[in-house]
């Protein structure tokens, strides 16, 4: 106080005498300088000198010099101009001191890229419309979930990207269901993309090198999924240097090493993940849920060999686990069990080999394998269980890139793909009260022919046109049931069953994909572009919950279950200001999804061999606009996106009194949220911390409200007449994060970094799910949140260079 | 395989990882949506005392404590043979009961016909009753479910394991309720100053209110009952043939040293009623958690319209085969040190008739409802 005060009276009286124009008279010490612009050297007139956080009236002359004076002690100075990223430092003043000052042009700063729409990023390049490509620096801004830095999670705070609610399983990409989403991570597919039933994802940030999010234009040489592509891509590792990096937080440890082993030749990855959370159950768990365990991990490693300037190879390969066990009580359905244990995972495996013929050619060939395998196990019971699933996915891609002209780019390939999946086996081989039940294995393969074509046919105007021919089959050994006809397929209706030999033809099912993107520049920064997209799904996952369980099945397409076809069309804007600082577009989009599947009321998926007694198949509809303004430079960055958007859903079968679904009229999917309005900010003010903060808002999701309630033995149940009809409450929540780089501010090769994070700052309870309860006074709605307070978290990062 | 985990086993983990998510009630639930249906609870069973059949309108409130019974209508049970049973209208109204002597038995068929005086029929699937196996044994244990905390009543008690051998015939389906009857000394209690009103068998408030409580003695013996609140059925899918053990079926809770007279009843059920009952358990009592299926009523499952198929019917033709189990558990036994009983203390003074009082009362009568009886429970023996 005793300081303080001093220095709050000679700051008075400082702007006195600077206002007045006498600070030349005056004999306190001066801080003089010249302001010049950091590129191109040339004087900054008018620039700002604030000292210690007040203006003080000086700015540069023409020549840009500047002349202030404060009396003797320590100043924070800040130099600021339009248009460009401010100076600042702090000074200890004992004599006349010079400061001269570089400013950066904002447009001229590299990006800091947090989100880009790949359409104005690669403006010229590419007409491509809804892509978005995230770099993991970027999604390291935003603020976490007990600091794990998570790929889903931030992929929300997107327009058009959304999920059932907090915790929930997969994402809902511009109306999709969650199994119509194609993630790969290395050109490697992820089927269950989350650990711990869907509250963190299974990629470990540290291996990750960007992602590519594609919601509307997805070019020819994805398929398999009716409606978006998740592209991440695994960091290639450093030829040269060794580099390692890792953090501490509450809920798991990383760490991640790119080591070179010959130089500019060879080089591996390995990064890992670990969960450290059994701890808080030993000692912060109530006693009943003491003996919980849950924990997960994640390894990645990449062989990246480059023998010469002609080839590349590279092996890849991603492994994930989870392990949960749970005491008593809760048991499979119709077992009795003390208590169950399971566990789930991928493990995937990729190698490329890119070689380049000439400049205008390349050819890339890859083989890739992903097994995701489940058990639940009950081991230490009479009524042992031991269930296990999977799906052993195996791919053969060659592909071609040919640049003929500067104008004209292909791309085209052909590519094969190998489904096995067990859909359940329990107690094969096991003594157990617990019988043995085995779903029939089943065998597929998806085949497809692709080319996408980028022409510039003129600088305003670039075509890209795609063609994608998938063909599919699904193969024996197997066997189908035959239903009498006219009659809805039951167990009372099986007429015979037909069984097919090993390696015969069981369904086949085929068709062109057509993908086009076309862009027309409207003016300089303005450009205007349009897209229609096929794409046809053989593969789905059954699940009736809310949000898909880790052990939901996942089915190939057979004679009952036919293949989804979406098509897609978008129209967009684009338009970029102050040379490229600001970005701002607008999409808009439709999409008609046919042979989606739901099932009748209380289905029974649970080791169901006659799965098609359970379905309904329908069409399924989704529209919006999306509107997003972004500043992406500059000491304050971020975003604001409204989006508008809906998904629904119709379904009815042939046999409408049980295959309907709300008497077969249109209803709002589960995750149908029609306003959405997200914003990010980011600001920068030194390199040595930044801050940030998210903030979510969204239209309640829908659920389902009971018409009344009726009497059955005694007991008094809701009547639930309508699939949903009512929302539950709005959703909004802001997050805040601190990031402290380096704190020591040495250069050395060890570098720590905190980050600081609150989730749910104003701790707003919202709302997952609505459901009723039936207690003594009656029935009773009950409203489920997830993350209902704000949570706080400390992570430790550091990188080794 | 969705759904072959009790939804709960996720939400414990979550809660347990997750302290900090919560269920609120929602105490100004507004409905969107208010429809009335017609609702047919028919019960046949090989117990004389169980077969019934209850005509309802459903109520198109949820917090509505009645529903609208339906009266005067015509209902009967036909068998496989073409016997045809009427079941007329008794007490209370809307209830159907058969000609005394009526019984189902083990392997007959049966089929609803129901006309109401609107006119509207209705008619149901042909129904087999099915056997029920014996209840062989039962086992109690102490138990603290360390979830409420030590002075919450529902922390201590005796779980109740059930074991029994199922039938070598696959698609076996069971359901289990129980009851316990407890003998009460005090029949009514009168609260904010109240008094007992022997002609309107109710309590009368003064104008006044004030805090006292006056407990008023029962005139004979009297029980009061309470039942499973819980819905609990189970499918031999993949236990089949196999003696089914440690089934949880209740749980006692440890509010005295007395015994506890608990009664069991083990049903053989239909597969439309196990479809039925298994939708009501994911409706109500396994939701809430994160992976909730879809919440929707299982309209006309065996019960349809005939004179308008589109009708949307609520209700299940339910032929059972009951077997009944009596146990008198022993809760002083077994006990670890340092657990003690949370007995009830019930509040106020006894109302007694001043000493030499004339025409003075202070004994009221056992009121037969569904929660109380003055007719002695079967194999009590105290």
């Amino acid at each position: 106080m005793i300081k303080l005060l001093p220095r709050v009276f000679c700051l008075g009286l400082l702007f006195v005498l600077s206002y007045q124009s006498i600070a030349q008279t005056t004999s306190l010490p001066a801080i003089f300088g010249k302001v010049i612009d950091a590129s191109t050297g040339e004087p900054l007139k008018g620039a700002d000198i604030s000292v210690d956080f007040k203006k003080s009236g000086v700015t540069t002359d023409t020549s840009g010099n500047y002349k202030v004076h404060v009396p003797y002690g320590e100043w924070v100075i800040k130099v600021s101009y339009v248009g460009y990223n401010p100076y600042r430092t702090k000074i200890y003043i004992k004599a006349n001191t010079e400061l001269n000052v570089q400013l950066n042009n904002v447009t001229k700063q590299l990006e800091e890229v947090i989100v880009s729409s790949a359409a104005t990023k690669r403006d010229i390049q590419t007409p491509s419309l809804g892509v978005t490509v995230l770099s993991l620096k970027g999604i390291k801004k935003l603020p976490t979930m007990m600091g794990e830095v998570d790929v889903i999670r931030s992929l929300q705070s997107l327009p058009g990207v959304s999920s059932v609610g907090e915790g929930a399983n997969g994402l809902n990409i511009r109306g999709s269901n969650v199994d119509q989403n194609l993630i790969y991570i290395d050109d490697t597919p992820i089927f269950n993309p989350t650990h711990m039933f869907g509250l963190f994802s299974v990629f470990a940030s540290d291996a990750i090198r960007d992602l590519e999010l594609y919601k509307g234009g997805v070019p020819s040489r994805f398929g398999g999924r009716a409606a978006s592509v998740l592209d991440i891509k695994m960091i290639e590792p450093n030829t040269d240097k060794f580099k390692m990096q890792g953090g501490i937080g509450l809920i798991s440890n990383r760490v991640m090493a790119e080591i070179p082993i010959i130089k500019e030749k060879l080089s591996v990855l390995v990064a890992g993940r670990l969960s450290v959370n059994d701890f808080m159950f030993k000692w912060f768990a109530p006693d009943y849920l003491k003996n919980l365990r849950a924990n997960f991990s994640d390894v990645a490693t990449k062989i990246y060999y480059r023998p010469n300037t002609k080839n590349t190879i590279s092996l890849s390969s991603y492994l994930s686990h989870d392990y949960y066990r749970v005491d008593s009580l809760f048991s499979i359905e119709n077992v009795v069990a003390k208590q169950t244990s399971f566990n789930y995972g991928h493990t995937n495996f990729a190698a490329h080999w890119n070689h380049y013929f000439s400049p205008k050619l390349n050819m890339m060939v890859s083989g890739s394998l992903t097994d995701y395998s489940t058990k639940t196990f009950a081991p230490d019971s009479v009524n042992t269980i031991d269930l296990k699933s999977s799906i052993l996915y195996r791919n053969l891609t060659t592909s071609f890139d040919y640049q003929p002209k500067e104008n004209h780019k292909m791309n085209f390939g052909i590519t094969a793909t190998r489904y096995d999946i067990n859909p359940g086996t329990l107690n094969e081989g096991v003594i157990s009260r617990v019988s043995t039940v085995k779903i029939p294995d089943e065998q597929s393969y998806e085949l497809a022919l692709f080319a996408d074509d980028e022409w510039t046919l003129s600088p305003k105007f670039t075509l890209q046109a795609g063609l994608r021919y998938s063909h599919y089959y699904r193969m024996g050994a197997g066997s189908e049931n035959v239903y009498a006809p006219g009659q809805m397929p039951s167990l009372n209706t099986v007429l015979r069953k037909n069984t097919y030999a090993d390696g015969e033809v069981m369904a086949s099912y085929g068709g062109f994909e057509p993908r086009v993107t076309m862009k027309y520049s409207l003016a300089e920064n303005t450009t205007m572009k349009f897209g229609y997209n096929r794409q046809q799904q053989f593969f789905q996952l059954l699940s009736n919950n809310t949000t898909p369980l880790p052990t939901s099945r996942w089915k190939t397409a057979d004679n009952f279950i036919k293949p989804q076809q979406s098509d897609f069309f978008s129209l967009g804007l684009f338009k970029t200001f102050n040379e490229n600082v600001f970005e701002a577009s607008l999409e808009t989009y439709y999409r008609d999804v046919a042979n989606t599947l739901d099932f009748v009321s209380g289905a029974n998926l649970q080791l169901n061999p006659n799965i098609e007694t359970q379905l309904i198949s329908g069409k399924s509809k989704a529209y919006g606009m999306e509107l997003m303004v972004q500043k992406k430079k500059g000491e304050v960055s971020g975003w604001v996106s409204y989006t508008y958007a809906r998904a629904f859903n119709q379904m009815i079968g042939e046999f409408p009194e049980v295959q309907a679904i709300n008497g077969g009229e249109w209803f709002a999917t589960n995750y149908d949220k029609p306003h959405t309005l997200n914003m990010m900010l980011n600001i920068q003010p030194t390199t040595h911390h930044s801050f940030s903060f998210t903030f979510a808002y969204n239209t309640g999701r829908p659920f389902s409200s009971p018409s009344g309630s009726y009497e059955i033995g005694g007991k008094k149940f809701p009547v639930f007449a309508e699939r949903n009809n009512d929302r539950v409450r709005d959703y909004h929540r802001l997050d805040f994060s601190w990031t402290i780089n380096n704190p020591s501010m040495k250069k050395q090769r060890w570098e720590g970094s905190w980050v600081f994070t609150i989730y749910n700052l104003y701790g707003r309870q919202n709302p997952y799910s609505v459901f009723f309860k039936s207690t003594k006074a009656g029935l009773r709605a009950y409203e489920l949140s997830v993350f209902a307070s704000p949570f706080i978290s400390l992570t430790y990062n550091f990188k080794f260079l | 395989m969705p759904q072959l985990y009790k939804s709960s086993l996720f939400y414990t983990i979550l809660v347990g990882l997750i302290a900090w998510a919560c269920v609120n009630p929602i105490t100004d639930f507004v409905q969107v949506d208010s429809t009335s249906f017609t609702t047919i609870e028919a019960d046949i069973s090989d117990d004389a005392a169980l077969s019934k059949v209850r005509l309802t309108s459903s109520s198109n409130r949820l917090t509505s404590q009645f529903s609208l019974p339906i009266s005067k209508a015509t209902v009967s049970v036909t068998d496989q043979n073409g016997v045809k049973t009427t079941f007329t209208e008794g007490i209370p109204t809307g209830t159907y009961y058969p000609s005394a002597g009526f019984k189902g038995a083990v392997g007959s068929s049966y089929k609803l016909a129901v006309k109401l005086l609107t006119g509207q029929t209705y008619e149901s699937a042909v129904e087999t009753m099915k056997a029920v196996p014996e209840i062989e044994n039962l086992i109690t244990r102490f138990e603290t479910l360390e979830q409420y905390p030590k002075v919450d009543v529902r922390r201590a008690g005796f779980s109740v394991y059930l074991d029994f051998k199922d039938f070598q015939s696959e698609g076996d389906f069971y359901l289990w309720n129980w009851k316990h009857f407890e003998k009460i000394r005090l029949c009514a209690t009168c609260t904010d100053g109240g008094r007992y009103d022997f002609k309107k068998l109710d309590c009368v408030q003064p104008r006044f209110p004030t805090d006292a409580i006056l407990n008023y003695m029962c005139d004979g013996n009297c029980w009061d009952i309470s039942t499973n609140n819980d819905l609990n059925v189970f499918s031999d899918v993949l236990t089949n043939g196999q003696r089914v053990v440690g089934r949880q079926v209740a749980r006692i809770p440890f509010d005295n040293w007395t015994p506890y007279y608990f009664r069991l009843e083990q049903r053989s059920i239909t597969r439309s009623a196990f479809d039925f009952y298994q939708s009501l358990i994911s409706q109500i009592q396994s939701s809430g958690s994160l992976f909730d299926v879809p919440a929707e009523t299982r309209f006309s499952l065996n019960i349809k319209s005939l004179t308008n198929p589109a009708e949307k019917v609520i209700g299940i033709f339910n032929v059972f085969s009951v077997r009944k189990k009596i146990f008198i558990v022993d809760r002083s036994k077994n006990i670890p040190i340092g657990e003690l009983p949370i007995i009830p203390i019930i509040p106020g003074e006894t109302y007694a008739c001043p000493p030499g009082s004339v025409g003075c009362q202070d004994k009221v009568p056992c009121i037969e409802s569904n929660t109380r009886t003055k007719i002695t429970p079967e194999g009590w023996v105290f």
